[in-house]
């Protein structure tokens, strides 16, 4: 019946079939086989990755560890903020809720600008900050007109308070937001986007920061795909950061920048035996609460176009020629190697030729005939020109990095500068010259290269007047050493520049004699320094120095102060430095001896 | 030669009653057909997290629904299934331009003609429309017709016409489906080989110029799926998502409902064309072989009916089907597994989706049709006269 056709049809119809059949088993083979590949092969890898896609991690804010002075007084808390901040997708109308926030509370352009940015940036259900440092009136208002306010939420928190405003600016230093800089530089801190978010910027709360910021907590959240938060799967709340107990006695800070007035300039009080800072302050100062919100351009500007840079800490980053209080460094390294016999008495004219030279003593007239004690209480620079020639270039640097000079002091605090000792290598290395007698010579005076801070200053004179003992200067108490190893130096040989030192301030020649001081008994030992911020030309020393007063103010001369006290059986030193103070016994030691006074008075012998 | 029970089987008007159909019915393929649906259903509910009334509940009126177009298929005589084949073929054509001027855009494509009641997917119906025109065209051609030039150029047009039109929509992945099923229908009924090869390097060298005609989301779907990693937050997204999903469910799985991937909705079509990363998340490696072992034997079963038929409409009708159901299982599962771009097929059966529901149980209604009629000899142009 069926036709051949029909045959050889169905044979090649059966015979493909086969194949096409081959060839779907093979395909679902490679299918199963890349089933496999996925779920056993790579089934960790992906089992990971879905752990990640569905757990997110939000971090809650720790309270920063507060920071105490000597006597418990409270240098910086945390105080309660009431902040504005915006949810998108809780409000009806984004643009309209800030409208009628503004109505209420005005925010300035940049700020707005900022909330624009993060509207477009931040996921709808992310808060948006608004506006930090709201008062309590401004938040009930806000609460009041919350029907017209959707999406936007007052929150409380907790917010960086330094209640004695500018007494310790430089000390502790200030926390502010993080900045677009910021997230850039740390796009990994889960806590960057945590609207409140402050690190410490400067002084301690930037030192310590890791150690006052604390534990943040967590949330451990599951989330959806587009990140809201479905339940919470585990959580631990934060922990406060540690406090700070400082060597400070804010007493004495407010003593010394008052003291310090207008000037530019810094002070510093430090225990000589244990090394403990009582005082640190730098002049001007500034209210450090105002970074704590963004600081409106004119104040920042006011502070960065003010000459006399109230936001640097002098007292551990201004590097200054010391001086004459250098001429304490010579006279220690021409007693211990024997070149300066106590005695021994060298003839000041008034001025000294080396080559074709002339370096001139700061009187013109000439001491005369002078000794050490003599040389340092009038500060004779002659007596010095001659002896560091003997001395050599040297020992003089050597006893000055042995007394701490040309290395950072190391209080705790970050950025202090390390100053310069130079030497003929480093001469040689800067200026491709070598080293000429007229550099000692200068270096015997603490001019020229020679560059100290304020705090290796006090660390210097607080070792001279604890008898050689080397502490170790700091600000957090227990810091300190308990027993001081010896720097190795003649008692007879300190006593003896302490002698001079004594004299600068008591003796009724001394350059510091109007500014002694007498608290029951207890004096003070000193040596002053003016050091020239221009040269003085042959032509003006001819025609006659201009008067310090006359000058403009940034050419006047540096006033240097440092001191200890009392002078039997020394417990304080001190050192104040003056920019542009004019002379060190004029500028300086007057306001030394306003923050000695007061020291002797709340540390009365004995206690 | 095949032995016939029926000796009937050679009469112009042989005619199976209700009983004989019923009985002559393949119920193991309807059991592994609904089995399918079952796994869908029960998946449906744990794509809801534990919800009826998300999916499941729609999906299982669907199912019935679809249970009587297949009754409806299977009860029908295969001669007049074979008489109306062009008939059903032009009308789902002109259902396809339909589309064009009356079509409602969704997902950015114009896919679907709301009739109301329904949402009708023209290309679907031309899936079964195209297999039934090319099995009533080949049943009548002879080897020879089929070999030559002549005889092959009306089937390649049934194709390309109604494959321009989906590709026009734009549907890539029909239209792929649609060419792929074509050839493999070509290859059986002995088409030469090297007239693939010839056509297969004209495809080749034509791609650049194709490529132009590409939509753009379309361009970036192939361009993704060369190198999802590339661009995980963009368009590679859904690759890697998907590949997550699936790879995190391990051997055993996360369990029923304890989908991770999906309840979060990382996976965003999770209930359609990407189910299969959720079987796989919850029921593992072994879940997953499962399923595409199911799958493997329907489309055995297609190839088994086909085979046995006595009537050369049937064999294509028959295996036709089958290689459509294949074509849906291996394009769906290598889209999710990475293999594939992703072109917008789901998975049969399994798949929330009315339309792609309705036309498998049609067409394996048709399969059950051949089976039932399986003795039947049908002339060339549908009679035993004209021989």
């Amino acid at each position: 019946m069926s036709a051949p056709w029909k045959y050889e049809k169905d044979r090649v119809f059966i015979k493909r079939l086969i194949v096409l059949l081959l060839v779907f088993f093979l395909l679902i083979i490679v299918l199963i086989t890349r089933v496999f590949y996925l779920q056993i092969l790579q089934g960790d890898r992906y089992r990971l990755l879905a752990d990640k896609n569905r757990t997110s991690v939000r971090l809650t804010l720790p309270s920063r560890g507060n920071i105490f002075d000597r006597n418990g007084v409270k240098l910086a808390e945390n105080k309660k903020n009431f902040q504005a901040v915006l949810i998108k997708e809780e409000a009806l109308n984004v643009q309209k809720s800030l409208e009628n926030f503004e109505k209420i509370i005005v925010l300035d352009e940049d700020e707005k600008a900022r909330i624009q940015k993060e509207i477009k940036r931040k996921r709808p259900y992310m808060a948006i900050r608004i506006k930090d440092g709201l008062s309590f009136e401004e938040a009930a208002k806000l609460h009041l007109n919350a029907p017209d306010l959707t999406g936007i939420q007052i929150e409380e928190d907790l917010i960086r308070h330094y209640p004695l405003k500018d007494v310790n600016a430089h000390l502790i230093g200030y926390v502010s937001l993080m900045n677009d800089k910021d997230l850039e530089e740390n796009p990994d801190d889960p806590l960057a986007d945590l609207p409140g978010y402050r690190i410490g910027r400067t002084g301690l709360e930037n030192s310590f920061e890791e150690v006052l910021k604390g534990i943040p907590g967590f949330k451990k959240k599951e989330v959806n795909a587009y990140g809201r938060s479905v339940r919470v799967l585990e959580e631990a709340v934060s922990q406060k950061g540690e406090s700070l107990n400082l060597t400070i006695d804010s007493r004495l800070q407010e003593v010394a920048l008052t003291a310090l007035g207008k000037e530019s300039g810094s002070a510093i009080v430090m225990d000589v035996n244990t090394g403990e800072i009582l005082a640190m302050v730098s002049s001007p100062s500034y209210d450090t609460n105002i970074f704590t919100m963004p600081v409106p351009v004119k104040v920042w500007r006011s502070l960065i176009d003010n000459e006399k840079r109230p936001l640097q800490n002098k007292a551990l980053t201004g590097t200054y020629s010391p001086g004459s209080i250098f001429k304490l460094v010579v006279a220690l390294a021409g007693l211990e190697h024997k070149i300066i016999h106590p005695n021994k008495k060298v003839y000041c004219g008034g001025k000294v030729t080396i080559g074709n030279h002339d370096f001139h003593c700061w009187k013109r007239s000439g001491h005369g005939m002078v000794d050490l004690e003599q040389a340092l209480m009038h500060s004779c620079d002659v007596y010095f020109y001659e002896l560091a020639q003997q001395i050599g270039a040297e020992k003089i640097t050597n006893m000055a990095k042995r007394l701490g000079f040309g290395v950072p002091v190391n209080i705790g605090i970050k950025g202090e500068r390390e100053g310069l000792v130079p030497t003929p290598e480093w001469k040689k290395k800067r200026f491709k010259d070598d080293w000429r007698t007229g550099d000692t010579v200068n270096l015997s005076i603490g001019q020229g290269f020679l560059g100290t801070t304020p705090m290796q200053l006090v660390y210097m004179t607080a070792q001279i007047a604890n008898g050689g003992k080397k502490i170790k200067p700091h600000v957090i108490k227990g810091e300190g050493v308990d027993t001081p190893a010896s720097l190795g130096f003649k008692k007879e040989h300190l006593n003896l520049i302490k002698r001079g030192m004594n004299k600068v301030v008591n003796h009724e020649k001394g350059t510091a004699y109007r500014s002694r001081i007498n608290v029951n008994g207890e004096k003070m030992a000193g040596k002053t320094a003016s050091t020239q911020v221009r040269r003085i030309t042959k032509k003006e020393r001819e025609k006659g120095i201009i008067k310090q007063e006359d000058l403009p103010w940034k050419y006047r001369d540096h006033g240097m102060f440092a001191a200890f006290a009392p002078v039997q059986n020394p417990r304080f030193a001190i050192v104040v430095m003056i920019e542009h103070g004019g002379g060190g016994s004029s500028s300086a030691a007057p306001v030394a001896a306003k923050i000695l006074t007061e020291t002797l008075k709340l540390y009365p012998k004995n206690n | 030669m095949p032995f016939f029970k029926d000796r009937n089987c050679y009469l112009k008007n042989y005619n199976l009653s209700l009983t004989d159909k019923i009985k002559g019915f393949n119920y193991k393929l309807l059991f592994l057909v609904c089995l399918a649906v079952f796994i869908s259903i029960g998946t449906l509910y744990s794509a809801a997290n534990g919800e009826w009334h998300r999916w499941a509940d729609k999906q299982f009126i669907r199912f019935l629904l679809s249970l009587g177009a297949l009754v409806f298929a299977s009860m029908i005589n295969l001669r007049l299934w074979m008489k109306y084949a062009y008939v059903i073929y032009g009308g789902s054509f002109l259902l396809l331009i339909g589309v064009m001027v009356f079509g409602h855009v969704g997902m950015g494509a114009q896919r679907w003609l709301n009739l109301g009641f329904m949402n009708l997917q023209p290309s679907e119906l031309m899936k079964i429309a195209l297999v039934l025109a090319l099995a009533r065209y080949f049943h009548g051609t002879t080897l020879s017709e089929i070999r030559s030039i002549r005889g092959i150029i009306p089937p390649v047009l049934m194709m390309v016409c109604p494959v321009a039109l989906i590709l026009e929509q734009p549907d890539l992945g029909t239209g792929l489906m649609l060419v792929f099923c074509s050839a493999a229908i070509f290859f059986l009924v002995g088409v030469q080989i090297w007239k693939f090869a010839l056509v297969g390097l004209a495809g080749v060298v034509s791609v650049p110029i194709l490529w132009t005609f590409l939509h753009d989301y379309q361009k970036k779907r192939v361009l993704t799926f060369l190198n999802p990693e590339n661009d995980p937050l963009g368009s590679g997204y859904h690759i890697m998502q998907s590949k997550i999903t699936l790879g995190s469910g391990g051997l055993f799985g996360k369990g029923f409902i304890q989908s991770t991937q999906s309840r979060l909705e990382f996976i965003p079509e999770k209930q359609t064309d990407f189910i299969f990363t959720l079987i796989a998340e919850e029921f593992g490696f072994l879940g997953a072989t499962a399923l595409i072992l199911l799958f493997f034997i329907i489309i055995l079963y297609c190839f088994y009916v086909g085979m046995i038929s006595n009537n050369y409409f049937g064999k294509i009708l028959a295996t036709g089907l089958g290689i459509n159901f294949a074509l849906y299982v291996f394009i769906n599962i290598g889209m999710v597994t990475g293999l594939l771009p992703v072109v917008g097929v789901p998975l049969p059966l399994v798949s929330y989706g009315g339309t792609a529901m309705l036309t498998l149980f049609f067409g394996f209604g048709l399969v059950q049709s051949v089976y039932i009629n399986k003795e039947m000899v049908i002339g060339r142009n549908g009679s035993i006269d004209d021989e």
